[in-house]
């Protein structure tokens, strides 16, 4: 696409909802209720403040969770023509800093709730911000205390002019840049363009034939790409997004009964866990609509289970790494067929949506047959073409297959097998990576900073305890040095890596064995804690 | 029912996630009655149904969640109500 075309921004389906739906709720979080109308008005707001800040490069931070201010910040960066990069309160302010670093970001929003995060990530950075605090009165101690940056408060904002929003913008512009897990021990910026998502979004849309009078659940981090289907599916059909406070996202079940929700989007981890607190009950989610999972495998077992509960609703396991712009296949669960196409349990990951293509190949790049397995390839409208000022792990991951031409393919690392209907079944995966709760975790990205933090080579981390292709968190072995203090490395790892990925628990042993080939023996790591 | 009080259960529950809480080995965390467990970051999804399983071994009886209200049962003290409420065994 050239520099000089244009395409519809990612926004433009907010707007036309508020056009259309005005007084219809489109978010509700905290107790309170928004009106299309409403939400409007505060994005109109943020966004006169970001145009009003002139700051020229394209992407804005934004540091808000769960509150109105996170929802509006989003779509007033959006509005103001920019692309949102996302950070995550509840990350080390070190992973905070050198998310905001890597992305180049001069501005960032921030939502109140935030505050006290903002405070320790300012003194870490070298380059000075805009930092816009939408619902902040006056803060003379920050102001003050870090006169480097510049802050733009409520009051400011009220009085910023009005603004019409961007809804046409250049063909290349980012919607939003989100920050996944690298093996080289620093996260990795995954660039997604409005044209993806208003790829992904069109098509999905029609395919669950989204209404006004849906209620979409809003469970995921704004750091995890699969709120932006949330987000973006909801506002596009003039529908009410419910934010799933922090307490009920732990146990959702009376959220989803309370607000009558019809589309539900998360991580299969729930439906464990909802099991063993027995909150499965036959019918206990009557108005549900579609019960949606993606994120990591999920297994048949909890989609008989969640159906029980959600006996109206069709259910679909999604499947798509963030370079693909949050889902790119789907399989709907068939009660009769379903059973007999799951592959070691796991429900198959299914088609790709229309206008996206997938390639099985071998070892030497070749496409393979239906029946074999090989490394899944993917391409099409809704493929990223690159990382974030990576060149060389581009060139890694976004490859030309033979005899498939120009066109550029997202090498995903999963090892898939179709049959001959094309139906698609996740297998495992090529390296390393592995997902925790649904978070995607390089593994070799822990172990770079065990190794930093003990100063050894020999540093592994193995998923603990692992279940039926994903796991609840991870553990770390460490060789030739017992008498480092647990507490030390873990305390370490707490200040550069997300929760998610801190090991629970560190084991010391002399040598980390190793199989026939030499290599290391994971199976046999996994005997010695116990596994 | 094995007849806990309510105080005493919420001595165990405190003494069980400060042993098994994920930030125990790097933070002394102060816990009581008035602790919120999620906000405070002392457990998360996958230590609730532990401590739940924890519970329903103490007191003898199953704890009904189904329709209580996150915001009670995420602090240590409701917790313990909601989990006698439901022990009906006495």
């Amino acid at each position: 696409m050239s520099e000089k075309s244009v395409t519809r921004s990612i926004f433009c389906g907010f707007a036309d909802s508020v056009a259309r739906f005005g007084e219809h709720p489109a978010l509700a979080v905290n107790g309170e209720r928004l009106s299309y109308r409403q939400l409007s008005h505060k994005v109109v707001a943020l966004a006169s403040v970001i145009d009003s800040v002139e700051d020229s490069y394209p992407l804005v931070g934004l540091l808000a969770h769960r509150s109105v201010n996170a929802y509006a910040g989003v779509l007033g960066i959006l509005g103001a023509g920019k692309g949102y990069v996302p950070l995550n309160p509840k990350f080390p302010p070190e992973r905070t800093r050198s998310m905001l670093l890597l992305s180049g970001c001069r501005t960032l929003v921030v939502g109140s709730e935030c505050v006290s995060q903002l405070v320790k990530l300012l003194p870490r950075l070298e380059q000075s911000l805009t930092v816009i605090l939408p619902d902040v009165s006056d803060l003379a101690s920050i102001s003050s205390e870090f006169s480097n940056h510049r802050f733009v408060f409520a009051g400011d904002i009220s009085q910023a002019p009005p603004h019409s929003f961007r809804t046409d913008i250049e063909g290349d512009a980012i919607a939003y840049l989100m920050f996944t897990s690298g093996s080289t021990g620093v996260p990795k910026g995954v660039p997604i363009y409005h044209r993806n998502v208003r790829s992904y979004v069109q098509y999905v849309c029609d395919h669950y034939q989204v209404t006004e009078r849906d209620r979409f659940s809003q469970e995921f981090d704004l750091t995890f790409d699969l709120s932006v289907h949330d987000m973006f599916v909801c506002w596009e059909r003039g529908a009410c997004l419910f934010c799933v406070p922090e307490q009920s996202a732990m146990a959702p079940a009376k959220f989803i009964r309370d607000h009558e929700i019809t589309m539900w989007f998360s991580v299969p981890s729930v439906i464990g866990l909802l099991s063993r607190l027995r909150l499965l009950a036959p019918k206990s989610f009557p108005s549900l609509r579609y019960s949606l999972f993606c994120g990591e495998p999920l297994p048949a077992a909890s989609a008989e289970r969640w159906l029980q509960a959600a006996s109206n609703s069709l259910l679909e396991n999604l499947y798509g790494p963030t370079e693909t712009t949050i889902a790119i296949s789907h399989y709907r669960w068939d009660e009769k067929r379903s059973p007999e196409e799951c592959v070691n349990g796991i429900v198959p990951i299914g088609w790709p949506f229309e206008g996206q293509i997938a390639c099985i190949v071998g070892e030497n790049g070749v496409e393979l047959p239906p029946g074999r397995t090989g490394e899944l390839c993917l391409h099409g409208s809704q493929v990223t073409t690159g990382y974030w000022n990576d060149g060389d792990k581009t060139r890694e991951q976004f490859i030309h297959l033979i005899e498939k031409g120009e066109a550029l393919w997202y090498r995903t690392g999963d090892l898939v097998r179709k049959d001959e209907s094309g139906c698609i079944c996740y297998l495992g995966r090529t390296d390393h990576q592995c997902k925790i709760r649904g978070y995607r975790v390089e593994l070799q990205e822990i172990e770079a900073v065990l190794r930093k933090v003990c100063n050894t080579d020999q540093a592994i981390s193995i998923p603990w305890p692992a279940r039926e292709g994903s796991a609840d968190g991870t553990v770390a072995i460490i060789a030739g040095k017992q008498t480092l203090d647990e507490k030390i490395i873990l305390s370490f790892c707490s200040e550069l890596l997300p929760p998610y990925m801190v090991p629970s628990e560190i084991y010391f042993v002399e040598h980390l064995p190793l199989n026939a080939n030499g290599k290391i023996d994971r199976p046999g790591l996994l005997k010695l804690i116990g596994g | 029912m094995n007849g806990l009080s309510e105080s005493h259960l919420i001595k165990l529950v405190i003494e069980w996630v400060k042993e098994n809480n994920p930030k125990r080995r790097t933070e002394a965390i102060e816990i009581n009655q008035n602790t919120d467990l999620f906000k405070s970051g002392v457990i998360d999804s996958f230590g609730l149904v532990d401590l739940i399983v924890y519970i329903e071994s103490e007191i003898g009886c199953v704890v009904e969640l189904a329709d209580t209200d996150p915001e009670e049962f995420s602090v240590v003290r409701g917790l313990c109500r909601i989990a006698l409420k439901g022990d009906h065994s006495g």
